[in-house]
């Protein structure tokens, strides 16, 4: 699975009738004594300095109730959170955002459509039994099964079967570049048959146990509570610092207020606007990571931004810098990609070089060069006459995008208009193509759960359901195809660099800043990745005392 | 009396049914599609995807239908299950359902103890400044939402003095009501000026009354005319007006729950209702319906008991 959605952040319509409630305060409304930082110096740091020292227990805070904790099932973020520290994965996605085989101990491809994985000996799961290749092939065949959150991932799988005591060989019907990054996500989780077995259908509900081999062991679940995880005594690995994290959830200011007053030790804020309310509060420190998450403007079907002329001449004339600062407190960084920094597993120079290339078509403030060619630009498409529709949700970010956004349309000589709808309904806008009939442009966000630019431009495939614009190019389609299928890292990561190019010349999206990931913690406390990885890596492991 | 008994029964049922059907009825009429939240991410998204999804919740069935189905479960007290949860509404209900009551029930206590009080206070003084403190003061409390009470509550107690916590619910009764007094005062103080002006008017009927001023005439002291007569003559639209509060608190914790970041039935209602749970916000709406019932249905067979002319009536009915 490429993108999975975020949770929306529910804003109550509630029952009295009283509109936009204490849900939407705080946190998402006015960036409440954060100063606002110059998005331009914003450093991003995977990790964060290691710990010295051991800690009895922390608090940490979610931003929602995991929906469950089988991951197959139900994947949310908030879910993923939690599972991480309790759960282990064929592959490891590290806080660099490179993978490692890992449960998997070594991977051999004797040709490009067979995978031979050999299982890593001396892992017991949290009921103490032995973590065998039967339960390995067990778990992949239960992620592939068609009703599951993953079973997307396994579409190139021809055969799946033991091939010995302690190895797992896996056959294609081509060659798939994605899949041991697949691995490193939730693909790749190897449940206790016999304990997923025996739970059934309740498997992954409060009161249940985990089934898993991490370094931590799902302790209790209370409904509506709490969830509590505690350090493994039997663990293959290096024991963690910190012995027991009980997680809680709380939104917007509820959450902003109990980590001001120290009832929480730290969080992974899902919204810059969060972390921007807590920036100067006393005894926390922030750590930015980098993430694979943007913010993008994606045209619709509707045809108002048909031209991709008009569509570069917006992405010229955009002041990105103008939205990073009044909508998220310089917590976002103005981009040129729909792929975020942290999407570089591999070949990072030569993305971070094909990224500043990139950047003269999406200027972060554009000059008077860039508003002159932009003019040209409409002129030669014909500027269309009827408004622009702005799709957005009242949130404070997306309100200033689509404000900057209009601003923009007005300086090129055409007319936005804007279109708010509940955040309920917004999600829609995504899925249901009768939704976005009613506008233009969506003001959007996507991010990408494998470290891999290449998860992402299957989005601008000709056959794409994400392919709203209608975007064709017979060449692009074969060099997608092509990367898709090239397993030498250096190979694939030029072609994706190509790929990047034709989709950002055409401007199928247009993006507008890359969403870092942020960590909110107690100054006491230290060693967390700070990257996007905190999803996919057991974050709680490396955490303890500043000081030893 | 067993007739009386049945007859209510009935009702109460009959009440229920009707109910169910029209929350069943608006919420599937809800804009918005719960097959994309069942579906998962966004790129899974296609039309085939979301077709196979609704068939599997029975969503591209008619609406009586599907009524049908969840009607039959109900009745062998099967809830179904969470979309979105994955887990038995029942045990996600149960799990939530002491925080409410426990919230609605501190709040009760609160708005009971400061209303009539200063209800009793202001009708005894009357024309006093006291008078015009309490009515002025309460009128300004209630003006206040309850989301903004709540804001302004831990702003100050919570995050400046640190005298009370900013989320959750506690454990443990010191816990409970240590968590839960803020949110139990921003949910109580709209009520305030409500029930303390009701508790001064019916005092105020109350003292007019002419055995009143035959109890004056014969010099009982004040003390005890209040207590016998004005007081126990007012008490029937006082509890009355109280009932009728506490129950329509019930339906009313959302705002503060999500304020004060607690696990209540009030929040898991939000989230039903935003991510399109069926089970889940069918099952709680229809448990609000039938908290208000019951609460009115016991104010209505407690006020014969408080006030004797209500009690004849009942008798000559």
């Amino acid at each position: 699975m490429n993108r999975n959605s975020r949770g929306t952040v529910t804003c109550g319509l509630v029952v009295t009738g009283l509109l936009t409630a204490v849900g939407c305060s705080g946190a998402d409304t006015a960036t409440t004594g954060g100063s606002p930082v110059d998005a331009a110096r914003l450093k991003l740091t995977p990790t964060t300095p290691a710990a010295q020292g051991p800690v009895a227990k922390v608090n940490w805070l979610l931003e929602d109730e995991p929906d469950s904790l089988d991951l197959d099932s139900q994947g949310s973020s908030a879910g993923r959170v939690v599972l991480t520290n309790v759960c282990e994965r064929l592959y490891q996605l590290q806080p660099d955002m490179t993978v490692k085989p890992f449960l998997a101990e070594k991977a051999t491809t004797p040709d490009g459509k067979t995978l031979v994985l050999k299982i890593r000996s001396g892992v017991t799961f949290h009921d103490g039994s032995k973590l065998t290749a039967d339960d390995v092939l067990w778990s992949l065949k239960r992620h592939a099964d068609p009703d599951m959150e993953q079973s997307d991932e396994f579409t190139n799988v021809s055969t799946m079967t033991k091939t010995g005591a302690d190895e797992i060989t896996v056959r294609f019907k081509q060659p798939d570049a994605l899949f041991t990054k697949a691995l490193a996500g939730d693909a790749g989780i190897v449940w206790n048959k016999e304990q997923v077995e025996k739970a059934g259908k309740e498997f992954g509900t409060p009161g249940q146990g985990d089934a898993c081999s991490g370094p931590y062991e799902l302790t209790g679940w209370k409904s509506g509570d709490s969830i509590t995880i505690r350090a493994y005594d039997g663990y293959w690995g290096e024991r963690p610092l910190t012995k027991e994290v009980v997680f809680r959830w709380a939104s917007d200011s509820a959450l902003v207020n109990a980590l001001k007053t120290g009832a929480a030790d730290g969080t992974f804020a899902e919204s810059p606007n969060t972390a921007s309310a807590l920036r100067d509060a006393k005894g926390l420190s922030q750590y930015y990571g980098p993430s694979t998450a943007t913010l993008d403007l994606i045209p619709t079907e509707r045809g108002g931004l048909k031209d991709p002329r008009v569509r570069r001449a917006v992405s010229l004339t955009l002041d990105r810098a103008g939205i990073a600062k009044s909508g998220y407190g310089g917590l976002v960084q103005p981009w040129a990609s729909p792929v975020g920094s942290g999407a570089w597993g591999y070949a990072k120079p030569e993305f971070a070089a094909a990224q500043k290339q990139l950047a003269a078509g999406a200027p972060a403030s554009p000059d008077a060069d860039d508003i002159a060619e932009a003019k040209k630009l409409v002129k030669e498409a014909g500027a269309p006459s009827a408004p622009i529709v702005i799709g957005t949700d009242a949130s404070q970010g997306r309100t200033v995008v689509a404000n900057a956004l209009r601003a923009a349309l007005q300086r090129i000589g055409l007319k936005g208009e804007i279109k708010t709808v509940p955040t309920t309904q917004f999600e829609e806008f995504y899925s249901d193509p009768q939704a976005r009939t009613g506008i233009d442009v969506l003001v959007g966000d996507w991010y990408i759960s494998k470290s891999d630019p290449m998860g992402f431009y299957d989005n601008g495939l000709s056959d794409s359901s994400n392919n709203w614009i209608g975007f064709k190019d017979a060449a692009y389609d074969k060099k997608v195809h092509q990367a898709l299928s090239t397993l030498d890292d250096a190979q694939r990561a030029a072609l994706a660099i190509d790929v990047q190019k034709r989709f950002t010349d055409a401007a199928v999206w247009i993006p507008v800043a890359q969403v870092p990931s942020v960590l909110v913690l107690n100054s006491r406390l230290t060693g967390a990745p700070a990257s996007q990885a905190y999803l996919y890596y057991p974050w709680a492991a490396g955490l303890g005392a500043r000081k030893g | 009396m067993a007739a009386r008994i049945v007859r209510r029964l009935a009702g109460f049922l009959a009440t229920l049914l009707a109910a169910s059907f029209v929350i069943f009825a608006a919420v599937y009429a809800a804009p918005g599609d719960p097959a994309v939240f069942l579906a998962g991410g966004r790129d899974e998204l296609t039309p085939e995807r979301l077709a196979a999804v609704r068939a599997q919740y029975h969503l591209d069935e008619p609406l009586v239908v599907q009524y049908g189905r969840w009607l039959a479960d109900c009745v062998h007290l099967d809830l179904g299950r969470s979309f979105k949860y994955g887990d038995q509404v029942a045990d996600l209900i149960a799990a939530r359902l002491p925080t409410t009551v426990e919230l609605v029930a501190y709040a009760t206590v609160l708005f009971v103890v400061l209303g009539v009080g200063s209800g009793i206070l202001a009708a005894i003084r009357q024309s006093t400044w006291v008078d015009s403190a309490v009515v002025g003061g309460t009128t300004l409390a209630a003006s206040v939402p309850s989301f903004v009470a709540a804001i302004a509550l831990v702003s100050l107690f919570g995050v400046q003095l640190g005298w009370f916590p900013v989320t959750g619910a506690g454990s443990g009764l010191a816990g409970t009501l240590h968590h839960l007094t803020l949110p139990a005062l921003s949910l109580a103080l709209g009520a305030l000026a409500l029930i303390s002006r009701v508790t001064r008017q019916a005092m105020a009927d109350a003292a007019a009354s002419d055995h009143v001023e035959a109890a004056r005439a014969s010099g009982i002291p004040e003390r005890d005319i209040v207590r016998r007569h004005v007081l126990r003559n007012a008490l029937g639209p006082i509890v009355t007006m109280c009932g009728l509060v506490m129950a329509g608190m019930l339906a009313g914790t959302v705002v503060v729950e999500t304020a004060f970041g607690i696990s209540g039935i009030g929040s898991l209602l939000v989230g039903a209702i935003n991510t399109h749970d069926f089970p889940v916000a069918q099952a709680v709406l229809l448990l609000m319906v039938t908290g208000y019932v019951v609460v009115t249905t016991v104010v209505d067979l407690v006020h014969p008991l408080l006030d004797p002319r209500v009690r004849e009536e009942a008798r000559t009915a």
